[in-house]
Order: C-alpha cells, then structure tokens, then sequence
C-alpha cells in the first residue's frame, strides 16, 4: 500500500518502481521456496511398511514425517513434500523405540548401592550415570551404545540398586544424544525403595534392618521426619517478612527434600517389592502418606491384582526367562521362586493393571533376575506364549512404560510432537528372527543394523 | 461235534486277542501320536506323521505305519513333536542346600553328585514342563576336580530307573589368570598313572604282598585315563582352552568344553582334536557381546560339536529350548539348533543308544509343543518320558483359571 500510494505521487518513477515491485514479489517468491526447501530437505519420510503407533490403530503403508527431532505426522494419506529424505520401509514393521522401564544402565556397579546407611533419598543415580563409553578410550561426548540401540531400546529408566530401603533417586534417560544434559527426559523421576530382603542382608551384623519389620519402620520415620520439615518450611514461608527476621530458617535437608517431592506427588514412589506380604505392605505405607506408587519386580503380584486394579497401581515387571534367585542373595528365595509365574503379566493386564516388562539390567543389584537390554523385545515376545495378547506385550515395552514414567508426552508412541524415537524392524516384533534393522533417535539415524 | 469245537476255538481266540488289546490299551506307555510334524533330531522333519510308542519305547514313525487296534490314539493334527530336551550341563537337584561346591577340596574326583542329590525340589517338575526329559547334573565349578556326575532323567517314580548312567563325566574348572590350576590339574593325571601303573604292577604279578591303597578319587581318575569317562572341563578363555588341549594331547582323554566362552576364537583346533563344546547359556548373562552370542555359529561351522546348556540356576532348566532358539537367532541353521539340544547332548554323554533323538528302539521321551518348536510363542503341550504322560499343559492352565 505504502508503495503504491508512493507511486502515484511520483509518476515519473513509475516504470521503476513497477518493475522494482515485480522483482520484490519475485525475490519473495524464490525465497519462499528457498526455505520450503531446505525445510523439507530436513524432513525425513519413512515411507510403507507396518506402523505399529501404540496409541492409535496399527497403519499399513503408512507414512511417518520427521522433521527436526520431532514427528510431524504420521497416517496412510501423508504427502511427502518436496526434497524430504525418504526411508523405504516397504515390508518392514515401524514402531516407537524401547522404553526400558528398569534398568542400571550406564551406572559401574560400585555406584550402585551406597551400604554406608540404609535410608539415602538425596542420592541421584543420574550422578553415576556414565554414558561416556569406556574409560579414558572413545572420541569424545556421548558414545553410542550399538549394543542397546541393536535392541531398539532408546529410553531407559536408571535406578540406583536395591541393597538399601531408600536408594535413592532414579532418573528417566535417553540411551543416546548430544550431550549429557540432552540425555535426561526427566530427573529425578522417581524414589527407590526396597521392601524385601535384599536390604537385610546388605549391611554389617547387628545393623539394621534385619527384619522387614525394621524396614518398614524406617520408611515410616523418615516419612515422617519428612512430613514435620515440609509443615516447618512452609509456616516459615508463610511468616511475613518480620517475622521471619525474628526466627531461624530451618535448615536444608537434602534426604528430606527428596521425600517432600514424594509426599507432594512430583514423583511417585518405585518400591521393589517381590512377596505378596511385601507388596501388600508398600500399599499400606503409600495410603498412610499418600504417595504414588510403582510396583517393582513384583513377582506375586498376580495373586492381588485385584487390589492394584482397584488401585490403579502399576507394575513394573523383570524378566521371566532369567528369574535366578539364591538362597546367598534372599532369605526367601524358595518361597519367591515357588511363588514365581510366566503368566503374571498376562493376569495382571487381563485384570486391567498397567504393566510395563523391563530387563532389570547391565548392574549388580539383582545379577540373577536381570537380562540384557538389548533382549527386551523378545522377553516380551516370551510373555505371549504364557496369555499376554502381541499388543499388550508391545505397549509393555514402549506407552506403558513411558506412561508410568511420566515420560509419554516425549516417547512411547508414534504421534505428532513427540520425540521421533522410531526403530525400524525386518519383521514382525515379538518374533526370534526379527532383527532391528535402523533406529532413528530426535529424528537422527542413530543405527544401521550391520554397520 | 466238529464245528462246535471249530466255534469254541473261535471263541477262545477272539477271547486272547480281546485280553491282549485290553492290555496295551490299559498300559500307560503304549500310545500312537498322529497328525503332527515330526522333528526326529536326525534328518528332515516329517510332515502330517505318527509316532507309535509301545511299552515306553519308539516302536516307529511315519506317514502310514501300522497302528495295532485299541492303541490310544492321541490327536495332535497341526502341532510340532521334537525329541525330548537334553541338557549337558545342569546343576539341578545338587544345586540346592548349597550342596554344589566342596570349597575346602580343590581336587576331589571322589564326590559323586547322586550323593548330594536333593529329588524332591519342584526345579525337577518345571524341568519337564520346560520339555527338558535328561540332564548332565554335577557338582559346581568352584573347585579344580569337583567330582563325579550324575545322567538322569527329569521324571518318574523308580530312582532306579531314571537313572542313565552315575558316576564319572568328571568335572574340572579352570579359571582364567589362576597360574596353579593346570599344573595342579596335570599333577593329578601324573599321580594317576603312577597309581595305575602300581596297580598294574600289583595285579600282573603273584599278588603277593599287601596290594596298593585304595584311592577313590584316583579310581575315578583311572576310568578317565582309560577312556572310560569323559572331563567335563569348566572354561572360558581361548587361552586356557589351547593349554588345556595340550593336556589332552598328552594324557589322551575324552574331553568336552563346558560354557566355552572363547571357543570360537580356536575352533579350528577344537575341531581337529574331536572335543566337544557345551556353549553358554545365552540368554542373559550380563556382558555377553554380540560376538560371543555369534560364537556358536562359528563353532558349528568349523565342525565343532556343540550342545547348548543352562548351567541351572544361572538360566533355570526349563528354558532350555529358548537358549538353543536364541542362538538360531545369532546364526545357527535351524536344524543345527535343535541338535544342539537333543542329539548332540546325548551322543557327548554317550546316552545317544537310548535318547536325543525320534528313532526306532528309543526311549519314548517326546515332546509336542503348539507352534515352530524355536519361536518365543511357542509354548509345550505336553511330555511324555519313557511313554509316560509326565505333563499335559490343558490340564494345569485349567487348575489355573479355577484358581481365580
């Protein structure tokens, strides 16, 4: 407007400022299709093939659109634009990356249990978190484990061990990126507790606990310990400025701001708890301080599943096809391993509990119960044998996880705006044969089966 | 007068034929499985085939054999029939009450694993269901001579019975980076030809005199130098594997390799001494690469026998099949992965006359799983050990839900 009514006023400049016009617009429109280019030239297009979404209805020959470190779409009717890089998948099944939802994963196994005191909640397992490749070898920055990527895990949740009643806090984090920080989707994301034997049998003679009684007795002192340090911080904050002059500010407690976070619902709580009475005995202790609980490992736990229905408590389960437990590592060994069924997971699912299947690996907390990362899709395939629909077992792995971890607005599923964490297979999942062929993390190809 | 003779011998035939049907028809081991795809362990798979067991045994298999009226015919149309599993390297049954390892004796050829043989545990009955019928169970690898082993099979009444072969399958273990193991090992085969040539010396002469002292470890180790038992050696590192070889080479035993880890990095020279390797349990051992996992494959391919194990406890016994469909998985050709769980066992243990495969004349240990015997969804239906029904998974699934 501003040019045309310039024009006007100006006649003799007429023919020149036509033309300038026509250039501008002409500039515009090149440029216009500069950035669409080069827009599109980031855009990867996985084209054909299975997508197994995890959230919505399984797409055959489908399209999924990444652009940057993000899916953009993913349907059967997606045009791929222009210039965008185009992966063909034809004959090959899609779906999100693994999510791990109990691992060690990166952590040394001298970093896993700090036996100096049974109760350590300002423990950060993200602190021993050594995504870095072997010691003093490698190029520099993060080193891509081929290992777990050749698994498609690419979402692990790391935890520090189970030889204490309060570990610690776990961390949710990628198994590759940039940087350290670019690892971490979300920390701390969880409190570790353990509720069994293993805590007995950790520390020196006549130190306790040695009695589950003890152990439950110390999650509730310090629970409660917690309770009065949260009701001190907040009448201190809620003095006026005069007031607080006149008082001391109470102390930070690093231990007990961990459990505050617990007792405020930031994080639930992750209590590792194997024997009925265990379980049961997490339950009561989380409705006396209303927490949020997970369940560990639970190996009865198919014997209330009623009780974890009702309360929406879900279960975080170890491999079936390593469940070596001695009598050296647990009192209760022979009643765990009489108690221990293939088919929990498909009880528990069947009876509406969310359960997520986890490797419980690559650390010493629990050597007998824990498999490889790398083999976590075929435990799941395991677990269909034993009456967990293919479904189920694939949601085990990947949206139910992440939902537990509080992880599913990034990963878990193939949909718009999440992380594009997609793996690549030759075959259908769940199968012995099937190999992941490619597995992409942010939108970048991180690896090439064979390469 | 005649016919009624004719008509009363008539009568009395049909009368023997109807107690002799009665009684295979009321013997337990007697059975025709039919309609199923037949893995014999040896050969091509049978398609749509029958196995007919009589009195516990193979009595034959094919498309069209001859099934003897009032047999029980069981109907397994579509599902897969493979040999009962055998494991090569179990610790099931000595395992428990910490009864595995006798720490204090580094070398004692003399304990014997029947002795520390706990039968009652429920480990033997998830074996079965696992479709695991004969194990290789001995004492632990804490030791260097840990003892003698026991072959058996994983189900039935009579002790007796059940037992293939006890005694010798002499267990060592050599631990990496330990200089005295082989020595001390090497020491134990020179005192055993001294103690054989004493012996020797003792019994060829007039016997007079008092004889030489009775040593039952040396004893154990005499049937070793023999030929009569095989070392079942412990190892995992290439180079322990090579000096081992070199006491083979020198002292002329039958050897296998049990866990053989690094066998694949010398197959060549495992394969040119005929030793045997009982591979690693695959599933999950915290820190096996891929390249370990692959392994077997190599080894298979230089013509090394081999024969996958659970080292029960470290992988519980029952699943057996899923570490020989694992290493399916990191190159082995299928058939090859079946053997390595049924034949192959057998023949290292010498108990190839009796089980490890579907033939004529053998033990009715058989298997009958409802899907490709190697995938993961695959699951077992039922076992029969010695033609005895020892598992029918309808029958448990059912008590399952009535627990609900």
């Amino acid at each position: 407007m501003i040019i045309k009514i310039r024009l006007e006023r100006n006649s003799d400049l007429n023919f020149l400022a036509k033309s300038m016009k026509l250039m501008a617009v002409w500039l515009a429109t090149i440029l216009v299709l500069i950035l669409t280019y080069a827009q599109s030239k980031s855009i990867i297009a996985i084209k054909g093939g299975t997508i197994l979404t995890m959230t919505g209805k399984t797409i055959q020959n489908g399209i999924i659109l990444i652009q940057g470190e993000r899916i953009k779409a993913v349907g059967e009717n997606v045009k791929i634009p222009r210039g965008a890089k185009v992966v063909n998948a034809s004959g090959k099944y899609i779906m999100p990356g693994i999510v791990d939802a109990m691992t060690y994963y990166g952590i040394r196994p001298f970093d896993l249990n700090d036996t100096s005191h049974p109760v350590t909640p300002q423990n950060r397992i993200i602190q021993a978190f050594y995504p870095f490749g072997d010691f003093m070898r490698g190029k520099g920055g993060i080193s891509p484990d081929r290992e777990i990527l050749s698994g498609g895990v690419t979402t692990v949740y790391i935890a520090p061990g189970d030889r204490q009643v309060i570990g610690g806090q776990g961390a949710v984090v990628k198994t590759y990126g940039k940087s350290f920080d670019g690892l971490i989707l979300r920390e701390p994301a969880a409190i570790d507790i353990t509720i069994g034997d293993p805590p007995k049998m950790a520390f020196e003679e006549n130190k306790s606990p040695v009695t589950r009684m003890s152990i439950a007795a110390l999650l509730r002192k310090n629970l409660i310990k917690a309770q009065e340090y949260d009701r001190s911080l907040s009448s201190y904050a809620n003095k006026s400025e005069e007031e607080k002059k006149k008082v001391e500010k109470p102390k930070r407690d690093l231990n007990l701001e961990a459990l505050i976070r617990l007792l405020h619902k930031d994080i639930p709580a992750r209590v590792e708890a194997d024997l009925v009475d265990d379980i049961r005995t997490a339950i009561r202790i989380s409705d006396e301080f209303d927490f949020n609980l997970i369940i560990d490992s639970g190996i009865g736990a198919y014997k209330i599943k009623n009780l974890l229905a009702k309360k929406k408590i879900p279960v975080i389960l170890g491999p079936i096809s390593h469940p070596f437990i001695t009598g050296d590592e647990v009192n209760s060994a022979p009643e765990l391993m009489s108690l221990m069924d293939e088919r929990n997971a498909a009880q528990l699912s069947k009876e509406g509990v969310k359960i997520a299947i986890a490797s419980f690996g690559m650390g010493s907390g629990r050597l007998g119960r824990a498999i490889q990362g790398k083999l976590l899709l075929l435990e799941a395939g395991l677990a269909t044998g034993f009456g967990l629909p293919d479904e189920e077992a694939l949601k085990a792995v990947t949206i139910y996880p992440a939902e537990i971890l509080g992880v599913d607005d990034r990963v878990g599923s193939i949909e718009p705006d999440k992380d594009a964490d997609i793996i690549i297979l030759d075959g259908p999942p769940l199968k012995i044969k099937t190999w992941v062929e490619m597995v992409f993390m942010n939108g970048k190809l991180v690896y090439t089966k064979g390469d | 007068m005649r016919s009624l003779k004719l008509f009363f011998q008539l009568i009395l035939a049909l009368l023997f034929i109807f107690i002799v049907q009665n009684s295979f028809a009321e013997s337990q081991d007697s059975f025709a499985l039919q309609g199923a795809t037949i893995y014999t362990a040896k050969g091509a798979p049978l398609q749509n085939a029958t196995v007919l067991v009589e009195n516990g045994k193979i009595k034959s298999i094919g498309k069209n054999i001859r099934i003897p009226h009032a047999i029980k015919i069981i109907d397994v149309k579509g599902k897969v029939i493979i040999p009962g599993l055998i494991d090569n390297h179990s610790h099931l049954g000595v395992f428990d009450s910490g009864d595995a390892n006798e720490f204090p004796q580094p070398i004692g050829p003399e304990n014997r694993a029947l002795d520390a043989l706990h039968l009652e545990v429920p480990d033997w009955m998830e074996a079965v269901k696992g479709g695991v019928t004969t194990i290789v169970t001995g004492p632990g690898s804490g030791e260097r001579i840990s003892g003698q082993s026991i072959i058996i099979k994983t189900f039935g009444d009579d002790l007796d019975k059940r037992i293939l072969k006890e005694g010798g399958e002499v267990k060592m273990a050599v631990n990496a980076k330990n200089l005295s193991h082989i020595p001390s090992i090497q020491n134990t085969f020179i005192k055993t030809r001294e103690y054989m040539k004493n012996w020797g010396k003792y019994e060829s002469g007039d016997k007079k005199g008092p004889p030489p002292r009775r040593d039952l470890g040396l004893e154990a180790m005499v049937r070793v130098l023999k030929g009569e038992e095989r070392v079942r050696c412990h190892i995992h590192f290439a180079n322990d594997m090579v000096t081992f070889l070199k006491l083979k080479d020198e002292f002329g035993f039958d050897l296998t390799f049990e866990h053989s880890s690094e066998a694949y990095k010398i197959a060549d020279e495992i394969a040119k001494r005929n030793v045997g390797c009982v591979c690693l349990p695959l599933i999950t051992r915290v820190g096996v690469t891929d390249e370990i996992l692959r392994g077997n494959a190599i080894l298979h391919k230089a013509g090394v026998k081999i024969a996958m194990h659970t080292d029960h406890p470290i992988v519980q016994q029952k699943w057996l099949r899923l570490c020989a469909s694992l290493s399916m998985r990191y190159g082995l050709p299928e058939d090859a992965a079946l053997r390595s769980i049924t034949i192959n066992p057998a023949e290292m243990a010498k108990i190839d006359d009796r089980v490890g495969s579907i033939e004529k004349g053998k033990d009715a240990d058989l298997i009958v799983l409802n899907g490709p015997w190697y995938e993961l969804k695959t699951r077992v239906d039922m076992v029969f050990v010695d033609g005895i029904l020892a598992y029918d998974r309808m029958k448990e699934e059912k008590s399952f839900e009535e627990i609900d």
